[in-house]
């Protein structure tokens, strides 16, 4: 990752957080609300593979665990997670449909919120299964499918494809 | 492109997402285990004196421009008059609603102003800045926080009983987890003999389960279940927490299964009071 990639992922990470919680945070339907962070892994592996979703996913969730009450870590381990898993399922695929990123934010979300409900269940809470996960993904999940297209723009422009390493023969990196 | 720089990429992408998900679940560990909770603490109350300027900047910039929006077209035509007179229509049934939110507001705080149950114990009085940042917990944040005495432990009230605990906490600000929260547990007494009972929170806009309930226990519905403050309690002796609506028993259970609800309307709330009050070590 370059510097400037650095730099303009940091500014992303910084906006969408910001939005999440001075706008999204309120808007409330059966006590949850649409979550801006848990896209920006899916986004970023959609938009620059398995490797780079990885490592951007790690990083927006230990900035987003700053702000949750919940056990710190947990959003970076879903997020290196999601980073990669979606890189590595989408990366075959031919993106000039413009209805895959939304498709693929929603499965990705559900995922997302599925596996981070489950930890937090193996980690002594068992009401983030029980009580909490249900309405978040009525929520969450169809909120990003409506949020997943300028974010994914969003995120392509912090993490533009790299240079071809392999000259004509070889093909880019993706 | 050749097999072996294909399988040498595909190595080094394993490679770093075993080496993120290895430091992931060391820091859960940690964080856990509670070894580094005075650095996570910090960390985490650092980010939030970082972001609450932000914030406040955020919500000042997008007032006006609503307002701003709102009033920018103006013309000399009858179709434009309309609209002005329209708008203004609007403007004032607005500035009447907002009127109607601010005397629901000074209720609030004139109620918080003569709490029946804090019994001399100091009070902040904060406003609730933001309702559960995470879907998985049940919480709010207040304006409020170490400047102005707020430390994590202290109970908080609202005008009609218990809202919860401050667990978080930093310069101006602290995050309360609400008594509906899942890890939420007050210890309640209630009825002429005082009997004692535990209130467990069950999520956001679910009942709250009241548990260790005696079968055949006497209870009416509506009653009031207040703070036992028993010794070493998380919470001030006698501090209404919820009204039970219903209960039931089956022959063979061990307890009676007793549902109540918060006094406060906690997805509403605008103002509380924390209590300066803190358990006994």
């Amino acid at each position: 990752m370059t510097v400037s990639d650095a730099a303009r992922s940091t500014l992303v990470i910084v906006v969408v957080l910001v939005v999440q919680h001075t706008l999204l945070d309120t808007v409330r339907v059966g006590g949850a609300h649409p979550d801006a962070m848990v896209l920006l892994p899916i986004a970023a592996g959609y938009a620059a593979g398995p490797e780079r979703g990885a490592v951007f996913g790690f990083v927006a969730g230990l900035v987003a665990d700053l702000f949750l009450p919940t056990t710190y870590g947990l959003s970076a381990l879903v997020g290196s997670l999601l980073g990669f898993g979606t890189g590595l399922a989408t990366q075959g695929l031919v993106r000039s449909s413009w209805w895959l990123p939304p498709v693929v934010a929603a499965a990705a979300t559900a995922a997302g919120l599925g596996g981070y409900a489950i930890l937090g269940a193996v980690l002594g809470d068992p009401g983030m299964v029980r009580s909490y996960l249900a309405p978040a993904l009525v929520v969450a999940t169809p909120a990003a499918a409506v949020l997943a297209l300028p974010v994914v723009r969003f995120v392509s422009w912090a993490l533009p494809p790299r240079a071809t390493v392999h000259g004509p023969a070889g093909g880019g990196t993706r | 492109m050749p097999l072996r720089t294909r399988r040498s990429r595909r190595t080094r992408r394993g490679l770093t997402l075993v080496v993120l998900l290895a430091v992931s679940i060391a820091v859960i560990t940690l964080d856990y285990r509670g070894q580094a909770h005075g650095s996570i603490s910090w960390a985490k109350r650092a980010a939030h004196d970082a972001f609450a300027p932000v914030q406040d900047a955020v919500d000042d910039v997008a007032r006006p421009v609503g307002s701003f929006l709102a009033g920018a077209v103006h013309g000399s035509s009858l179709e434009d008059q309309n609209a002005d007179l329209q708008r203004e229509i609007g403007a004032l049934r607005r500035q009447a609603l907002a009127g109607q939110a601010t005397r629901s507001a000074l209720r609030e705080l004139e109620i918080l102003d003569n709490l029946p149950f804090a019994g001399g114990i100091p009070t902040v009085t904060a406003r609730v800045t933001a309702f559960s940042p995470s879907d998985f917990a049940a919480t709010i944040q207040l304006d409020r926080g170490t400047t102005s005495g707020v430390a994590v432990g202290m109970p908080v009230v609202g005008g009609a009983g218990l809202v919860g605990q401050v667990t978080e906490t930093w310069s101006s600000g602290c995050t309360v987890r609400l008594v509906t929260d899942v890890d939420s547990s007050v210890g309640v007494r209630f009825g002429a003999h005082g009997d004692l009972a535990l209130v467990q929170g069950a999520g956001l806009g679910k009942a709250l389960a009241v548990n260790l309930v005696t079968p055949g226990t006497v209870l009416h519905k509506g009653e009031v279940l207040t703070t036992s403050g028993l010794q070493n309690a998380q919470f001030p002796p006698d501090i209404p927490v919820a009204r039970v609506t219903s209960f039931s028993s089956t022959p063979s259970a061990t307890q009676e299964a007793v549902k109540a609800a918060p006094l406060d309307n906690l997805s509403i709330l605008q103002y509380v009071d924390v209590l300066q009050w803190q358990s006994a070590p």
